[in-house]
């Protein structure tokens, strides 16, 4: 841990400021940032940013990471424009986790607007007119296994009016479901001019009694936003562990507790509960013998 | 003077507190019982507003209540050391005391269980411990001692009371006749039969031997509350033994607390004599001792390691938040009453009821302390909480309702002590008789 602190500083170290390209410093939210939204947002930043960046207006963040995170309610970010904030969350920098394949799109919008609200002289530059939800439906992705290979391919096909198209160079993010959470598969890759793209599937990862794992696959693409498929395969190792909860233990439910508790306990209890009953007969004795010597 | 009107003086000498009703016991009993109504109001207080009145949060969830449970059993020890080790060892200076040991023991043990019913948010759902409680839980087992010890307590203390209630009976005519009536029927109309004083005596001695593992058994598992689980400070093997000898050292602070009041208020001197406060001095000395001991282990070991998470639980007492309290009672409450103790001219009564009560004031604080600082300083760290859920503080009404339960102990000690000799009279008549034709 401590290492990897250390490695992370040395590289936070030759790390550049971020180079948004002009396209994507022009883009606005498609997202109105009303009051729901900056709640929502206010949510987002507790979970995912607070610990570094700490509360905002507040500037508590991490004074001894470097790059400093900074406090967002700060001039230093409000003079980006939304599209560069929104730029800089999804690739991160240095320290900084690339947010693109944590938070979706709209989560990073409203982080944005979170970020806007203690921004008292911003105002947001009027709604386009947005067209890439309607669009994203028409994304359709495909998930292969080859079993020899041990590979898993994603074909993205997009449709534009009636024309089915690969989506060429599009970025690809592919998860297996966990107990908690999500597991990425390698690293997020572009697929190729077929709209393909291949992920080597790990041969020990262990699946269900049958060996199923669920797989998530997600895409996010310029023209067609984020749209993300699940399927479950039978690509695992089948596991088959008695639950932690099924033999008598310590840990269990009543009925389900360790013979030697429930023999102790009872054991004692009974032990001492008959010397207890014994001793009210002998009370009951003495008023006996009274009765019988007046 | 004959050893039948020795035993008339003795009788009469014990028997005045029961007979006579001063101002000044009026005015003790008036003020506990308003004390303690005003206290209980509070309580109805957080009956209705629920548990958030109390300084307790989320992280500190046991806070004053817990402490002073811990507390009153331990108090409650003392008349398992007095009657059953010290009775059964032979000790003779011990047996005036018993009575008011096992007096004490009930009246804490008694309370013991109503404190734990006001740390509890909904305690209407008591009973749930029981249809629900999980055999592997030592909450379970705590509510199985702790009810085990007292109906043990009550026994002992009614058993060889006996023939005492029968002398009540006897020699108390002037008394109104439902509480003469109730000395009749509780005293079994005793007649002294040799046959009702072997079953006395066989009944006593084995409810003395019951107590012993019961009593310690009550204060383990009390110690095993904190000790089964992993928290630093009190993730220990020795909290059990550690809990016990501390128990001891409070129960007799109270004893001589207790020595020393009667002894004044009832004219006891003949009774409860110098010779009695050296003994319990002594005897104080020698459970302060192993007491010190445990706590020398306790702090030292893991003082020396300084693991982790114990180096901040440990500074936290040492030399931060809680230093004053930590090295206030231990000095004051432990080490320098044990050091001056050991002076002849320091064990007579005046003196050792200023020690006694400092040890027992000591002692309550201890358990504030073996019980707070570890919930400040959990594993995983406390965030995005208000302030008053990170560092504990007692309110006005949480210390109310814990005063309620030292005025309830205080109560019962009175009462019991006004309508029984607390000194057994027939045991010492019995005992100087056997030793005699020995």
């Amino acid at each position: 841990m401590v290492l990897l602190v250390v490695m992370l500083c040395f590289q936070s170290g030759i790390a550049q400021t971020v180079v948004v390209p002009a396209d994507k410093k022009a883009k606005a939210s498609p997202l109105l940032f009303n009051d729901a939204a900056v709640k929502d947002g206010e949510n987002i930043y507790n979970k995912n940013c607070v610990s570094c960046h700490g509360n905002p207006t507040k500037a508590n963040y991490q004074k001894s990471m470097s790059p400093i995170p900074g406090d967002p309610a700060e001039e230093k970010f409000q003079k980006n424009s939304d599209g560069e904030l929104f730029y800089k969350i999804g690739v991160g920098n240095a320290v900084m986790p690339m947010f693109k394949n944590i938070l979706s799109e709209e989560e990073r919008w409203k982080l944005v607007g979170y970020i806007r609200s203690f921004n008292k002289s911003y105002k947001q530059p009027p709604l386009e007119v947005v067209v890439v939800n309607l669009l994203s439906k028409t994304v359709k992705l495909a998930i292969s296994y080859n079993e020899k290979s041990h590979q898993i391919a994603i074909t993205a096909k997009g449709k534009i009016k009636n024309d089915t198209v690969p989506l060429k160079g599009s970025e690809i993010v592919l998860y297996a479901k966990r107990y908690f959470g999500r597991l990425q598969i390698e690293t997020v890759k572009q697929t190729n001019q077929q709209g393909t793209v291949l992920f080597a599937f790990p041969k020990d990862l262990p699946g269900d009694k049958v060996g199923n794992i669920e797989l998530i696959a997600k895409i996010n693409d310029e023209l067609f936003g984020e749209v993300s498929v699940s399927k479950t395969l039978k690509i695992g190792i089948p596991t088959d562990k008695p639950s932690l909860t099924e033999k008598r233990a310590i840990w269990n439910v009543n009925a389900k507790a360790p013979i030697w508790i429930l023999l102790t306990y009872t054991i004692g209890v009974l032990v001492v509960l008959s010397f207890l009953i014994y001793i009210i007969f002998s009370i009951i004795k003495i008023k006996k013998v009274s009765k019988k010597n007046n | 003077m004959s050893k039948k009107e020795s035993f008339d003086k003795m009788t009469t000498d014990i028997l005045r507190s029961v007979r006579l009703t001063n101002l000044s016991f009026k005015i003790w009993m008036g003020f506990i019982t308003v004390s303690f109504l005003i206290c209980i109001y509070a309580y109805t207080i957080q009956l209705r507003e629920g548990l958030g009145v109390a300084g307790i949060r989320d992280y500190v969830s046991w806070g004053m209540y817990i402490s002073n449970f811990v507390f009153f059993v331990a108090t409650s020890l003392i008349g398992m050391l007095i009657s059953a080790v010290l009775g059964l060892s032979g000790i003779k200076w011990a047996a005036p005391l018993a009575r008011i040991a096992e007096i004490i023991a009930l009246a804490f043990a008694m309370v013991a269980g109503l404190v734990i019913v006001s740390d509890m948010g909904r305690p209407e759902r008591l009973a749930y411990v029981f249809i629900y409680g999980r055999i592997q839980s030592p909450i379970l087992w705590d509510v199985t001692v702790v009810t085990t010890y007292v109906a043990i307590s009550a026994l002992l203390l009614y058993l060889p009371l006996i023939p005492d209630l029968k002398i009540c009976y006897d020699r108390l005519e002037n008394i109104p006749k439902l509480q003469r009536n109730i000395y009749k029927w509780l005293s079994l109309d005793w007649s002294g039969s040799p046959e009702q004083i072997k079953i006395v005596r066989r009944s006593v001695r084995i409810l003395l031997i019951l107590i012993i593992p019961v009593a310690m058994g009550i204060h383990t598992v009390t110690s095993w509350l904190f000790a089964a689980t992993t928290r630093t400070g009190w993730d220990s093997t020795i909290f059990g033994p550690y809990f016990v000898s501390g128990a001891f050292v409070s129960g007799c602070a109270a004893v001589i607390i207790a020595m020393f009041v009667y002894r004044k208020t009832y004219h006891l001197d003949k009774y409860i004599t110098e010779f009695h406060f050296d003994k319990m001095g002594r005897l104080l000395v020698l459970v302060s001792l192993v007491y010190l001991y445990f706590n020398l282990n306790e702090y030292l070991v893991p003082g020396y390691k300084m693991k982790k998470f114990d180096h901040f639980h440990l500074m936290e007492l040492f030399s931060g938040r809680f230093a004053l309290l930590f090295w206030g009672t231990q000095l004051l409450g432990l080490v320098i009453p044990l050091i001056l103790l050991l002076f002849k001219k320091i064990r007579r009564p005046l003196p050792m009821l200023v020690i006694a009560i400092f040890v027992l004031a000591g002692a309550w604080l201890k358990r504030l302390l073996i019980v707070v600082p570890t919930m400040e300083n959990p594993y995983l760290p406390i965030q995005n909480v208000p302030l008053n859920f990170k560092f504990y503080t007692p309110t006005l009404i949480e210390t109310a309702i814990t005063l309620a339960s030292i005025f309830l102990v205080l109560i019962i000690i009175t009462v019991l002590s006004k309508v029984v000799p607390i000194i057994p009279i027939q045991e010492i008549e019995l005992d100087e008789h056997e030793s005699e034709s020995v």
